[in-house]
């Protein structure tokens, strides 16, 4: 899958260099379309893993999630110590293929998810919207604050901020940038130094990294304007994902990635000392990973029992400890630079889950928006 | 079978209805309106949605730009857990972004004078559709671009619920209010009812004097009808007694000329048949003249317990007159016959008069059909009663004779002549002053007793 990914970067990139980019457009979504089927059909076949139960299998649940397996090993295998007879199987999907393969699955009135894991909130919430999913009523879901859920059928599970993340090795102290605002101006100043050593999503493919990128559109300063121009000028890399960005600072080609989902990120830090998070201090978007059991569920009380396991104490304290680390209520994890809490008066932005996530699920408004934001990044391409 | 309704049933019934229909019809209207409310309020945020969205339609380069502001979809999403579907469409009528397939049935030239608003259904569910339009003037196509917002109607369902829910604890409260209210009055105005049925009760069945209780003006004509009846039936029952007595009188007088006749008669000058004959007739005249004497005495004693006025008496001075009245001087020698007495002499409210006629009526019934050779009258007091027994050594009276013999006319024995209004005037005389007439059947150790209790009245010390 990652070198279909690289295929098809290379394939946008000498396309998008080209004078007639922006009429070519179309074209490029039309590979991607192609592409995006072939992805998905290998993320069905290539990355699903299999939990057996722990005592003897009684039924099997299908998760697909656009989530980590790493992230969700733990969660999952201390899930299946408090239901020993369930076995699991787990799919590793990128958001958008997960949207794609879950609203098809709702037309078609069949699929094989039976719960839905996605960071990309938006396009839960369009699912939702468009009656494919089931609510799910429990004492744990009461529990969940009013911004994390919808309708009793989208629910956030996690609280994971977006950061900063740079190479120590190569980023000197004096050059750390600790607000957006810092890391606009860093790239101004060291032009040279950073160029296409900055890496982010590639929101063409990544349902949640367009969900930040719109994110921070939305924001009353013109900061982000500003930071788009000077990664344009700093000629960004973009990956689909937090993961492959991670890979590529701890190797050293890049140096500083931003807008990386903090969980990751900081979990790739515990195991490379050269990595550092840095939650930025002027303002930090807040991802609550979303759960949802769609109509299609063959095992939507299984389902909802996980997600009941997810939102429970036991399942947060485990992700707290081995997955998400980032909590509403609890300090920052050690080594992180940032605010002490991260809470509204520290800057935190809690994306709401809520219809007005529709805005930027609107076809014709994400594809102006990419397509915008295509053009900024258009230096992107060649060196990559 | 007909079941015995009570006025307040009925009313309480009838009120009940009405404020229940009341009731029904009120929470009907809040429903109505809080329908009508809950859908104006939400019907502003989904059309503030629409315009909002209309408002971002931009014309670059001759294209026609959407731009939805995130601001509406937060509007929109006021309404908590409700679905929303749009469509915005171009002046060629295609669908630029949103759902292709939302449609609203409303004549374009209506929706460019001022938005619409519809309720219709949409994926199988009720949404609310608003629609707005707006002109476009220097795009490549000119015309109307529409706006179509629909949102699904559970926040409205939810409010008009709640509110509904609100206005009919109110209007439950109210009615509960009403109804206990309209029970208390109701209660209250049928106590002049009561009052008089209590009074009707406890009236005694000899008076006929006018029922005095005070009514309601609207129980007037109950009370008159009331009055007027007792009034004539009283009339009839003066003429009646009257007729008695005028008969009983009118016969004395011949009757005693006819006893008087009859002893004349020298029995010895006539033969054994109609010797016979003569003591019979002679008999039978004693009869007459003894009933006669006993219906006057009972008209009198009639009389006077319906006029003479109740007066502390003191028993034992009555019962002894009358003990004396009774006993004829011609009483056979062998008869033991006695008086006795407390030193205690109670006192009881009665007339003195019809009293010892009671107790006369009682002694001379003893000594003709009971009395063999003893006969005892006695006082005895209790704590709030005192008694005048009057007990003989005959065969006594059956215990299932006893509720018929005080009535009139009746007798224990069929033969023996008895005319049998002595027990009866007692009974009544007695019952008069609130007393009874009871018997004690016979005992080894005691004779058959005839027993009249009355209600002492305060201690007085003769």
């Amino acid at each position: 899958m990652k070198r279909l990914q690289a295929l098809f970067f290379g394939e946008s990139g000498r396309k998008t260099a080209s004078p007639f980019s922006g009429y070519c457009f179309s074209g490029c979504a039309l590979l991607a379309g192609m592409c995006l089927q072939l992805c998905s059909a290998l993320a069905l076949e290539g990355t699903t893993k299999s939990f057996p139960a722990v005592g003897p299998e009684s039924v099997r649940l299908a998760i697909h999630g656009a989530t980590d397996l790493s992230a969700m090993e733990p969660l999952i295998r201390d899930f299946q110590l408090t239901a020993p007879g369930i076995a699991i199987d787990y799919s590793d999907f990128v958001t958008n293929d997960l949207q794609k393969s879950a609203s098809e699955a709702c037309s078609a009135g069949a699929g094989q998810g039976d719960i839905l894991l996605s960071s990309s909130l938006d396009q839960l919430v369009k699912l939702s919207n468009d009656g494919c999913a089931v609510p799910h009523l429990s004492a744990e879901t009461a529990r969940v604050g009013d911004w994390a859920k919808w309708r009793d059928e989208v629910f956030g599970f996690t609280y994971e901020p977006t950061v900063f993340v740079y190479n120590a090795r190569f980023v000197p102290p004096a050059d750390v940038p600790r607000t957006h605002v810092e890391l606009a101006d860093l790239l101004r100043r060291r032009l040279d130094y950073y160029r296409g050593r900055i890496g982010t999503f590639d929101i063409r493919l990544s349902g949640v990294g367009y969900l930040l990128a719109f994110s921070d559109a939305a924001q009353p300063t013109t900061v982000y304007g500003r930071l788009l121009e000077s990664m344009s000028r700093a000629e960004v890399v973009v990956h689909c994902c937090t993961g492959a960005s991670l890979q590529e600072i701890a190797s050293g080609r890049l140096y500083i990635g931003y807008n990386m989902i903090g969980s990751y990120a900081y979990a790739a830090a515990r195991s490379n000392p050269d990595l550092r998070v840095v939650v930025p201090r002027d303002y930090t978007l807040i991802l609550s990973r979303g759960a949802l059991i769609p109509k299609t569920s063959a095992h939507p009380d299984l389902a909802g029992r996980f997600l009941d396991y997810l939102l429970s104490e036991r399942g947060r304290e485990i992700a707290g400890e081995h997955a998400f680390f980032f909590s509403e209520d609890g300090p920052l994890p050690p080594d992180v630079d940032g605010p002490t809490v991260l809470n509204e008066s520290s800057g935190a932005q809690p994306i709401h889950i809520g219809p007005a996530l529709l805005a930027a699920q609107d076809e014709a408004q994400r594809n102006r928006f990419i397509q915008d934001w295509s053009r900024s990044m258009i230096y992107v391409a060649p060196r990559k | 079978m007909r079941r015995e309704t009570s006025l307040f049933a009925r009313l309480a019934l009838r009120i009940s209805l009405v404020l229940g229909i009341g009731a029904g019809l009120l929470v009907t209207a809040a429903w109505y309106y809080a329908r009508a409310a809950a859908d104006d309020a939400y019907d502003r945020l989904l059309l503030g949605a629409a315009l909002q969205m209309a408002d971002g339609l931009t014309v670059e380069g001759g294209q026609l730009i959407v731009n939805l502001p995130t601001s509406a979809f937060e509007l929109l999403g006021l309404a908590g857990r409700d679905r929303v579907f749009y469509r915005i469409t171009d002046p060629s009528g295609r669908t630029l972004t949103g759902y292709g397939d939302l449609e609203a049935n409303i004549d374009p030239t209506t929706v460019r004078r001022e938005p619409v608003l519809e309720s219709g259904r949409y994926k199988g569910e009720a949404v609310r559709i608003a629609v707005v339009s707006r002109a476009l003037a220097d795009s490549s196509a000119p015309g109307w671009a529409h706006v179509v917002v629909a949102q699904t109607t559970e926040a409205r369902r939810t409010l008009a619920g709640e509110l509904t829910l609100r206005a009919s604890v109110l209007v439950a409260v109210m009615s509960l209010l009403a109804l206990a209210g309209a029970m208390l009055a109701i209660r209250y105005a049928l106590k002049p009812i009561e009052r008089l049925g209590a009074a009707l009760r406890r009236r005694d069945p000899q008076d006929q004097q006018p029922v005095t209780v005070e009514v309601p003006r609207e129980l007037g004509p109950f009370i008159a009808s009331i009055n007027h009846f007792m009034g004539r039936f009283n009339e009839r029952a003066v003429l009646l007694r009257h007729f008695v007595s005028d008969a009983a009188h009118q016969i004395r007088t011949p009757l005693t000329a006819l006893s008087a006749q009859l002893d004349l008669l020298d029995g010895d000058r006539l033969d054994e048949t109609a010797r016979q004959h003569l003591y019979r007739v002679q008999v039978r005249a004693k009869e007459l003249a003894r009933l006669t004497n006993q219906l006057l005495s009972h008209a009198m004693v009639i009389h006077r317990t319906e006029t003479a006025q109740l007066q502390p008496v003191d028993l034992v001075d009555v019962a002894r007159r009358a003990f004396r009245a009774a006993i004829p001087i011609t009483v056979d020698p062998d008869i033991v016959i006695s008086f006795e007495a407390p030193d205690e002499h109670p006192i009881v409210s009665a007339d003195a008069i019809s009293l010892r006629e009671a107790i006369v009526n009682v002694i001379d019934n003893a000594l003709r059909h009971g009395t063999t050779s003893r006969l005892d009258v006695r006082v005895c007091i209790d704590d709030g009663s005192a008694r005048v027994e009057v007990e003989d050594d005959g065969p006594g009276i059956p215990p299932q004779e006893w509720g018929r013999i005080t009535r009139r006319f009746e007798t224990s024995k069929s033969s023996g002549g008895s005319t049998g209004l002595g027990f009866a005037i007692a009974s009544e005389v007695v019952a008069a002053f609130g007393g009874g007439l009871s018997f004690r059947e016979k005992q080894p150790g005691a004779g058959f007793t005839v027993v009249l209790t009355l209600q002492r009245t305060i201690e007085k010390n003769v």
